[in-house]
């Protein structure tokens, strides 16, 4: 059975469409992300689940139960804040008692619980001290320890790293998914970050205007996306359109773009003639190849570099390890046909 | 002029004005306090030539100050009470709710400010006599006294409801957390120091009020400001008022010593938060 069930919700504010007839399921022990541009509406859907929102239409069940129009302090959830939330006056240990105090939970079990989630994120040394004499990292740990406490059936964390540095966002990062793992905790999490989506996540949700555009392992997502904006989005794949000019049972079909014939290996639809082509940056091979393009800038990252190039007007990104080429010279390269994937094109 | 000179000029500045102000008017306030009625202190002599505690125990003994001070002191603690009570409601919903006009009503909201006192007391009382309010005189005060001062608690009050975070209050509730447990834990942290600032100046202008008090009290009701009134207005004993004016003001100084120290200590739930 589901851990979470989402069907056909929808919520407006003032007209606004947030969300739109949008329908999911989580699975028990599933890391879920919902991925998407400010504003597609996953913080609002997150709102929803935790029961700060009500929907304009549509259910949500936990664990079978229907709890659409139930309160957030009766809701079996546990949230993690994008500002940790931790309350000021009261100190680490405090505020990890807070919520077994509302549930009337014993003193005994308390001490329990407690300490054992003290001890999984190394906080036995802070129980004393107030969330301000604490660093980020620690505070992000402590607002993830007062949501394990509770044990709640699902966790949900609504952009739990934006306010960290970008050492501290990878080791939190590891820390929340060895703790989902180890407590196989249902957890809902939400992201405008493609990376943190895909390393964490067993399975994501691509959000844009209010309505799911996918919803894939992040394998799959990446290396299969279906729509402009998705391989756009999660690694800024490379886009162009052209027209099928020859589909054989057999072998990689053709397709004519500006850039010259491109050969997938993926289906294009019966009857379809235009289609949207994408590939990655990183799968182009340097070298001998029937493509060619004119470096016109080039980014040096360390493990790699960035070149953009144009051929024919057309821009495209090409991400190498040699560190050798510089603007202005010409290179040619190839590609397979299992890197080039066919597009829908967006409604 | 380099920093420092300006610096040093810039503190004896402060000094020359706080003594005008502050030290000289005070003093002056101490020592006819002290002149002794035996030998009239006169405008040739620099000091009085007799001093003594004749006033403070004449005043002690022979005049209403000690019913006026039980009357201020129990007065300034109720007004500034319902007081806060009153600002309370009003104070949320500007400083919680958003809503079109809310800058227009918190504006409105300090307009009685701008009225002259005097002139708000004759209306308001008015106002009570009209509402048949003015037969229980100590309670009639003490209401017009938390309405007079509502402007300043609703000010101070919004501030201190625009401070509370609102992802505390969220957090309390998904924790599970009750109305009464999510106001101690979210709403009272940061109210705290609102509401004691409230409390101490509603205080303080009670204590210090001479329109309302005058109109609608008198006679029943003697406040320190009337009884004041009187030892100047009426019969003009310069060392009387004096050693009224010092009771009235020294309390008030610490109250105000006070009231900066809360107004300045650390409020935690601000300083919380990012690292």
């Amino acid at each position: 059975m589901a851990a979470i069930g989402i069907r056909g919700l929808s919520k407006s504010f003032d007209g606004f469409q947030a969300l739109s007839e949008f329908s999911l399921e989580v699975n028990q022990g599933e890391f879920l992300t919902l991925l998407g541009p400010s504003g597609c509406g996953k913080t609002t859907l997150l709102k929803i689940i935790s029961g700060f929102l009500e929907p304009s239409t549509g259910t949500i069940t936990i664990g079978g139960e229907d709890v659409t129009h139930v309160p957030p302090e009766r809701r079996d959830t546990a949230l993690c804040f994008q500002s940790y939330a931790l309350f000021p006056h009261l100190t680490v240990l405090q505020n990890l008692e807070f919520g077994l105090k509302q549930k009337r939970v014993s003193r005994d079990q308390r001490e329990v619980r407690i300490s054992e989630v003290a001890a999984k994120l190394e906080l036995e040394t802070q129980l004393e001290k107030l969330p301000n004499q604490l660093s980020g990292g620690q505070q992000q740990r402590v607002s993830l320890g007062r949501a394990l406490v509770m044990r709640p059936s699902v966790i949900l964390f609504d952009e739990p790293l934006s306010n960290l540095d970008a050492k501290l966002r990878d080791q939190v990062r590891v820390e929340i998914s060895r703790i989902q793992r180890d407590y196989s905790l249902t957890a809902i999490y939400v992201t405008h970050d493609q990376s943190e989506a895909l390393a964490m996540s067993d399975r994501i949700v691509v959000l844009n205007g209010g309505k799911i555009v996918q919803v894939d392992t992040p394998e799959d997502l990446y290396s299969k996306p279906r729509t402009p904006f998705v391989a756009d989005f999660i690694g800024g794949a490379n886009l162009i359109s052209g027209r099928v000019s020859s589909q054989t049972e057999k072998g990689p079909i053709i397709i004519e773009t500006s850039m010259g014939p491109i050969k997938t290996s993926h289906l294009v639809k019966d009857n379809v003639d235009n289609v949207e082509l994408s590939w990655r940056p990183e799968r182009a091979k340097i070298g001998e190849g029937p493509h060619c393009g004119t470096i016109v800038h080039r980014a040096f990252q360390g493990q790699f570099t960035d070149l953009i190039l144009e051929q024919n007007d057309i821009i495209f990104r090409i991400r190498t390890n040699n560190d050798k080429l510089r603007v202005g010279e010409v290179i040619n390269f190839s590609l397979s046909p299992d890197d080039v994937v066919v597009l829908e094109v967006d409604k | 002029m380099t920093y420092e000179r300006l610096n040093s000029l810039l503190i004896t500045m402060v000094v020359t004005v706080a003594f005008i102000w502050l030290a000289i008017p005070f003093t002056m306030a101490v020592l006819w306090s002290l002149v002794d009625p035996a030998e009239p202190w006169t405008a040739d002599k620099l000091l009085p030539p007799v001093m003594s505690f004749y006033r403070w125990v004449d005043m002690w003994e022979n005049s209403s100050l000690r019913y006026a001070l039980i009357s201020s002191y129990t007065l300034a603690p109720s007004a500034a009470l319902l007081g806060l009570c009153l600002a309370l409601p009003t104070a949320f919903a500007l400083g919680r709710f958003d809503f079109p006009g809310r800058e227009f009503a918190k504006l409105l909201c300090l307009l009685p400010l701008v009225v002259p006192p005097f002139i708000t007391a004759i209306f308001f009382s008015a106002l009570l006599f009209q509402l048949g309010l003015n037969t229980w005189r100590f309670g009639a005060i003490v209401f017009a006294h938390s309405i007079l001062f509502l402007p300043y608690a609703i000010r101070i009050l919004t501030v201190s409801f625009e401070t509370v975070r609102q992802d505390h209050i969220d957090a309390a509730r998904d924790l599970g957390a009750s109305a009464w447990a999510r106001f101690r834990v979210a709403y009272l942290p940061a109210l705290k120091p609102g509401i004691s600032a409230t409390l101490l100046i509603v205080f303080i202008q009670s204590i210090e009020e001479f329109a309302i008090a005058f109109i609608i009290g008198s006679p029943d009701i003697v406040t320190i400001p009337t009884l004041l009134y009187s030892a100047l207005g009426q019969d003009f004993v310069r060392p009387n008022a004096a050693v009224l004016s010092l009771i009235l003001v020294v309390p008030n100084v610490f109250l105000m010593l006070i009231l900066e120290r809360l107004m300045r200590s650390a409020n935690p739930t601000l300083s919380s938060g990012k690292g």
